[in-house]
């Protein structure tokens, strides 16, 4: 099942880059670099997110560092 | 410049309102209403100072530095390395608060609506319609606003219909613990007048920036009423046990009932209500997309703006593991970290611009 998944986020992602690519030009280096970084980015996150949903994510890294304020808040 | 398009102060205006209010809409009894109880009404005035006072930081920035967004000129202000460090910040927050628009938005859809539609649908959605707005560019996104915004706020009227139901002694006593409870229910509706930085990447593309400033303070000034009126009607009508409601403004709604055929008036709220979503995360995505361009200096913001949605949806399904976590989270750290982000960091960028200022004219006399 989760093979099946993972199938369906790389025919997203594909679709992305299909729809994408050819609008932008050739000589635009930096904006096609940018482009293939974020994909691959998304792709892995989606990948792993889908192995181990339970993975620590950036909601768990700022409430550890402003922890000390929210205690103020809590009731 | 990345961005061909101008919009006017007007529609600026009708931009950042849904940030601060599509929230604030369904929410804000209960959320002021735990700290404040019958005193609620007072909160959204004390938090409209933060909002006031953030337009005019990011406004004066923006004198500073006309043309530039908040993520060009940080560079200018603070030199090249903690300018980009700052950019990152500045877009690593936006993609975070735009993930829990997502998630607020399809826990609400999920428990009222679609109990068995999976999550990535719900938010997939919103995120791809959004995206094609943000790769109209900023005009589009001013004119869906223009035409969506009135009629969101037109919905408020509807609370006429509940005058039979309302009870003015629950009201009563005003302060009756003084002020300290208000103050402490102003915390987190501050953090949505917060929000009205958003000014600070739309500023530049205006026609008339000279306005910029006026509208800015209206729109917080009309949030402020729209709140305080949504409060005292809540208040009214359920009292004190109006913070047992998770979304106290569309229980209300449930409440009109006119000669028995006028009724599930909330099922045209949540149309009313996705349209604000769909503004907020619109302008949130617009903003990040645009942000990222201009801190990597490219030439084009468009190519990002898929790749950008698919990490967004994602961050929405990653940003927690179910509700209850989530709003306790919203309610307790993200006021710290929004006002800290959003009104203490321009406020820094403002003094050290100043100072610099001063600066360059003491050594242009010295020369002299």
């Amino acid at each position: 099942m989760k093979w099946i998944m993972v199938l369906g986020i790389t025919i997203c992602v594909f679709l992305i880059v299909l729809y994408e690519w050819p609008k932008m030009e050739r000589n635009q280096k930096k904006e096609k670099t940018s482009f293939v970084l974020l994909t691959t980015m998304g792709w892995l996150l989606a990948i792993l997110l889908l192995f181990f949903p339970d993975m620590p994510g950036p909601t768990q890294m700022i409430d550890m560092l402003f922890k000390p304020l929210g205690k103020m808040l809590e009731k | 410049m990345i961005e061909k398009g101008k919009i006017s102060a007007f529609q600026m205006a009708f931009l950042i309102l849904p940030p601060i209010l599509s929230t604030a809409i369904l929410t804000i009894p209960a959320v002021t209403g735990k700290h404040a109880n019958q005193d609620m009404w007072i909160s959204p005035i004390l938090a409209s100072f933060n909002g006031v006072f953030t337009a005019f930081i990011v406004f004066q920035l923006h004198k500073t530095y006309p043309g530039e967004t908040i993520i060009q000129y940080s560079q200018h202000i603070v030199g090249r390395i903690i300018g980009k460090l700052l950019g990152f910040v500045f877009l690593f927050y936006f993609l975070y608060v735009s993930s829990l628009i997502d998630r607020e938005y399809a826990d609400f859809i999920i428990s009222s609506f679609l109990p068995r539609t999976p999550m990535v649908v719900v938010i997939g959605t919103m995120v791809l319609v959004c995206a094609f707005t943000v790769r109209g560019g900023v005009e589009v996104l001013g004119r869906a606003a223009q035409i969506f915004v009135p009629i969101y706020i037109l919905t408020l009227v509807l609370f006429v219909l509940l005058i039979p139901d309302l009870k003015p002694e629950n009201m009563f006593p005003i302060m009756e613990h003084g002020i300290a409870p208000s103050i402490r229910g102003a915390i987190q509706p501050s953090l949505w007048f917060g929000q009205v930085f958003l000014t600070s990447m739309l500023l530049p593309f205006l026609t008339d920036y000279e306005k910029g400033r006026k509208w800015s303070v209206l729109t917080v000034i009309f949030c402020m009423v729209a709140m305080v009126y949504i409060n005292i009607v809540s208040l009214l009508l359920f009292g004190e046990s109006v913070t047992t409601y998770t979304y106290p403004v569309f229980t209300a709604f449930r409440y009109i009932s006119i000669a028995t055929f006028f009724q599930h008036l909330e099922s045209v709220v949540i149309i009313i209500w996705v349209m604000g979503v769909f503004i907020k995360l619109s302008i949130f995505y617009y903003v990040l997309v645009l942000g990222m361009a201009q801190w990597l200096h490219l030439s084009d913001y468009r190519p990002l703006v898929f790749p950008i949605g698919f990490l967004m949806t994602l961050f929405g399904i990653w940003a927690a593991p179910n509700m209850q976590e989530l709003s306790k989270f919203i309610e307790t750290i993200i006021p710290f970290l929004e006002s800290s982000i959003f009104t203490f960091i321009p406020l820094l960028l403002l003094i050290i611009a100043i100072i610099r200022k001063r600066g360059k004219k003491k050594k242009g006399i010295t020369h002299l």
